[in-house]
C-alpha cells in the first residue's frame, strides 16, 4: 500500500475485484497508488470483549447474531488462530452461488474499501470483471449487475472492464495497447488481445491460484491456505525442489501453465477476425499467481513449444502484477471522464 | 489498414499514457460507426433493426449488457440474504401459542408422527457416505394442499370454513405437514416440530454446510391451503402469516434464508433422474412477502450435486424460468470443464453417485424397519 500527498486527488477510482484480493487504485497527482484487501472473511464467536478489541484496534468486522464476521486482511489472521478455511465471497473469479453470505460479504469489504473515498458528488468507479470461460457456456451477467448495483447503492458510478482488457491499458501504452494482456489471479486466468485499445478476444481459463492450491492441498492433505502461504513464500521454479510441497506445487503450477498455454493457442487459432499485425505485438503476464520466480521463463518455453498463431515481441511481467489490474480499470476511468 | 496506422501515428506523439488511451478509444469508436447513408436507406434499417430486436436475444456476459443487467439489479435486491429475526414464545395455553412478532398459533389439530431421526449430511465435494448427522431442522419447504378450493368472498364464508376443516382433518390423518396456513391467515400446527411430517418425499437440497437428501427429517413443511394455478392462488391473510410463522421458526432453529425453499425446488424423481416430480409453489412463490430473498435464483441443488434434469412440462409450471436453473446448469458446465470431462458424462457422474446415496439410505432405512 502507499500513500501520496493529497494534494490533487483524481475524483476517480480503479477497482479490481479478484477472487482472492480487492484492489482500488487512485491517482494523486502524477501517481498512482493502491490499497488492497483480502477478499476473505471469518465467522468468530460473539463477545462483548472481542467486539470491543476489534473496534479499538479498527480490525473491519459486522456482528451476525452470535457471531462475528472479520472481513478482509485480518480475517486470515483469525482463521489461522482458530486452525479454520477463510470463507470467500467469490470462487472462480464470480460471486459464490453457493456462499450464502457473498453478497453481504462483499458490500461491506467494498464498503469499508470505499468509504474513506466517499465524497458529497458520485464519483466515477471502473470495476474488473472476468471474461467467459473458454469452451464453457457462461452468464456473468449475474455477478457483474450484482457489483454494480452494491457500488450503485455505495454512491459510486460504476463502469466495467475485462480484467485481461485492463492489462493491456495499464502495461501496453508503449505499444498503443496493443497486445495481448494475461492476468493470473486465484480463480481464473483472464485473456484479452487487444488492437489500438479495442479488445479483440477476450476469454478466461478456470484453472489459476486456487486451481493450484486445493489440488495441491488434496495431494498432500494438506489445507488449502497453508499451501497458499508456502506458494507465496516460498515457492520458485527451478527444476529441483526441495520438498513434498514444492514439489507438488511444481507439478500443479505446470498442468496451469500448460492449459493456459494451450487455451491461447487454441483461441487465437479459431478466431477468424485477428487483425493483421504489421510488427509482433507484446504480451504481459500479471496477478499474484504470476509471481513465483521463473513463472515467465516456464511460461514462455511452453509458449514457444506450441505454433502459437501470432508473432509476439516480448513476454514479460508487468511492473506491478499484483496491482495492474487496478491501474488498468483506473486508467480506463480516467481515460472516460 | 492506412487510417490505423494515421491514428497510431498520432497516438504515439501523445506523452501522457491516459490521454493517448482516450484519443485512441475516441479514434477507434470513430472508425467503428456506420458511415453516411442514402436518404433512403434509414428507413429500410430502422424497419430491420425493429425485426432484429425482436428476434435477436440480447448479448450476455460482456461488459457492456447493461439493459440486462438494469434488469437484473433490480430483483438482486431481494436476494440479499436476510438474518434470521429474534422472535420468542410470549404465551401458550392448551389451544393456542402467542408469538412476540404476532404470531397466533392454533393448536387444535396439533398431533404426533414418528421423532425426528438423526439425518445424514453429505459433503458438497462429493462420496456417498455422509461426512455428519443433524438432529435440528436446517430449513423450510413450502408446499400448497391442492385441496378444492371455495371463490374466496363474503358470501362463501360457510364453504370456506367447511373446506378448511375438513382439510385440517385430513392433513392430521395423513400427518403431511408440520403448519398449514388456512386461507383467512390462521396458522395451524399439525404435526410437533420434534417429529418428522410425511412432506417432502424424495427430494434434495444443499447448503454451504452439506447436502440433504430426502428432507422429512432435515426440514419443516409449511402448506398454504391453496391450489397451484388457482384465481386467487394464496390470499394476503396467508402471506402475512406465512412471513411471521417464517420469522419464528427461523428464529428458533436458526433456519438460513437460503434453505428456505419450495416444495418444487426440492422434489425429483430418481426414475427418470428429473426434477420437479411435485410441483406445487413452482413459480410465483411470494418470497418476498414472506420476507425472504428470491429463493429461485438460488442454484438447484440436484442439478449442480446429482445431475438431475428437467423437461419442457416442469418448465411450463415454473412460468417464468428461474434463474436457478441457470446457475445450476453453469456450474456443472465449470465443473466439468474444470474436470476435463463432457457435461454428459460428468452429468452422468454426479448421478450415479445420488444412486449410491439413494440405496445406501434405503437399506439403513429397511434395517431400521426390521
Amino acid at each position: 500500500m502507499s500513500h501520496a500527498s493529497q494534494t490533487h486527488t483524481s475524483p476517480v477510482l480503479g477497482l479490481d475485484v479478484g477472487t482472492s484480493r480487492i484492489v482500488i487504485a487512485r491517482r494523486a497527482d502524477d501517481d498512482f497508488c493502491y490499497e488492497s484487501q483480502l477478499n476473505a472473511f471469518v465467522a468468530i464467536p460473539y463477545s462483548k470483549i472481542t467486539e470491543g478489541v476489534l473496534e479499538r484496534e479498527k480490525i473491519p468486522h459486522t456482528v451476525q447474531a452470535d457471531q462475528i464476521i472479520v472481513h478482509g486482511n485480518e480475517s486470515e489472521k483469525f482463521a489461522g488462530l482458530l486452525n479454520a478455511e477463510t470463507r470467500r465471497p467469490m470462487t472462480g473469479g464470480l460471486l459464490d452461488a453457493k456462499e450464502p453470505d457473498s453478497l453481504r460479504m462483499i458490500r461491506e469489504i467494498l464498503n469499508t474499501m470505499l468509504a474513506r473515498h466517499r465524497g458529497e458528488k458520485t464519483r466515477k468507479v471502473c470495476f474488473t470483471v472476468p471474461a467467459p470461460p473458454l469452451g464453457a457456456e457462461s452468464s456473468l451477467t449475474y455477478h457483474e449487475a450484482t457489483l454494480r448495483q452494491i457500488l450503485t447503492e455505495l454512491n459510486y458510478q460504476p463502469v466495467s472492464i475485462n480484467e485481461g482488457l485492463a492489462i493491456v491499458y495499464s502495461e501496453l501504452e508503449s505499444s498503443n495497447y496493443t497486445g495481448i494482456g494475461i492476468s493470473c489471479g486465484g480463480g481464473l486466468c483472464n485473456v484479452c488481445l487487444a488492437y489500438l485499445s479495442v479488445p479483440i478476444i477476450s476469454f478466461s481459463i478456470p484453472k489459476a491460484g486456487d486451481y493450484i492450491d486445493t489440488s495441491a492441498a488434496s495431494a498432500i492433505g494438506e489445507r488449502a491456505n497453508r499451501i497458499r502461504l508456502t506458494k507465496e513464500d516460498s515457492f520458485h521454479f527451478n527444476g529441483f525442489f526441495a520438498d513434498k510441497v514444492h514439489q507438488v506445487l511444481g507439478v500443479y503450477y505446470d498442468d496451469m501453465i500448460r492449459s493456459l498455454v494451450t487455451g491461447l493457442k487454441d483461441a487465437f487459432a479459431r478466431t477468424s477476425n485477428l487483425p493483421k499485425f504489421n510488427r509482433p505485438i507484446p504480451m504481459v503476464l500479471s496477478g499474484g499467481t504470476a509471481l513465483p520466480t521463473g513463472f515467465r521463463d516456464r511460461f514462455e518455453k511452453l509458449l514457444w513449444e506450441q505454433d502459437f498463431p501470432v508473432s509476439m515481441s516480448e513476454i514479460r511481467l508487468a511492473q506491478n502484477p499484483l496491482h495492474s489490474t487496478a491501474k488498468g480499470a483506473l486508467v480506463c476511468a480516467l481515460s472516460d471522464s | 489498414m492506412a487510417q490505423f496506422s494515421i491514428i497510431e501515428k498520432r497516438a504515439s506523439r501523445i506523452a501522457d499514457p491516459v490521454e493517448r488511451l482516450r484519443f485512441l478509444r475516441l479514434q477507434m469508436r470513430e472508425q467503428r460507426k456506420p458511415r453516411a447513408l442514402p436518404s433512403w436507406r434509414p428507413a429500410f434499417l430502422i424497419a430491420g433493426l425493429v425485426i432484429m430486436v425482436a428476434i435477436v436475444p440480447l448479448p450476455t456476459g460482456t461488459a457492456e449488457t447493461f439493459v440486462k443487467e438494469r434488469r437484473l439489479t433490480g430483483s438482486e435486491r431481494a436476494a440479499v440474504p436476510s438474518p434470521a429475526p429474534r422472535v420468542w414464545l410470549v404465551d401458550k395455553s392448551g389451544t393456542q401459542e402467542l408469538y412476540s412478532n404476532g404470531l397466533r398459533i392454533d393448536l387444535t389439530f396439533a398431533v404426533s408422527n414418528r421423532p425426528r431421526d438423526r439425518f445424514p449430511i453429505f459433503s458438497l465435494a462429493g462420496g456417498p457416505d455422509p461426512m455428519k448427522e443433524g438432529n435440528a431442522p436446517v430449513g423450510i419447504v413450502y408446499h400448497t394442499t391442492e385441496s378444492n378450493l371455495a371463490p374466496f368472498e363474503q358470501g362463501e364464508n360457510r364453504r370456506l370454513q367447511r373446506l378448511g376443516r375438513n382439510l385440517m382433518e385430513w392433513v392430521r390423518q395423513d400427518r403431511s405437514y408440520h403448519y398449514v396456513i388456512d386461507r383467512f391467515g390462521r396458522v395451524y400446527r399439525v404435526v410437533q416440530e420434534a417429529d418428522a411430517a410425511n412432506h417432502a418425499g424424495t427430494s434434495i437440497w444443499a447448503d454451504s454446510k452439506g447436502a440433504y437428501v430426502n428432507l422429512n427429517d432435515s426440514f419443516l413443511g409449511v402448506s398454504f391451503e391453496g391450489q397451484t394455478g388457482a384465481v386467487d392462488e394464496v390470499t394476503p391473510a396467508q402471506i402475512s402469516a406465512g412471513r411471521v410463522l417464517t420469522e419464528m421458526l427461523r428464529s428458533r432453529y436458526g433456519i438460513a434464508a437460503e434453505n428456505c425453499v419450495t416444495h418444487a425446488q426440492v422434489s425429483v424423481n430418481p426414475q427418470n433422474m428429473r426434477i420437479g416430480v411435485h410441483t406445487d409453489w413452482a413459480g410465483k412463490f411470494p418470497f418476498a412477502g414472506v420476507g425472504l430473498p428470491d429463493n429461485y435464483s438460488l442454484p438447484v441443488a440436484s442439478l449442480f450435486l446429482f445431475g438431475f434434469e428437467y423437461d419442457s412440462v416442469f418448465l411450463r409450471a415454473t412460468g417464468a424460468r428461474w434463474r436457478g436453473l441457470d446457475l445450476a446448469e453453469l456450474q456443472v458446465a465449470r465443473q466439468a470443464a474444470a474436470e476435463n470431462l463432457e457435461t454428459r458424462r460428468y452429468r452422468a457422474i454426479l448421478q450415479h453417485r445420488y444412486k449410491d446415496i439413494a440405496s445406501a439410505l434405503k437399506e439403513k432405512s429397511e434395517e431400521l424397519k426390521k
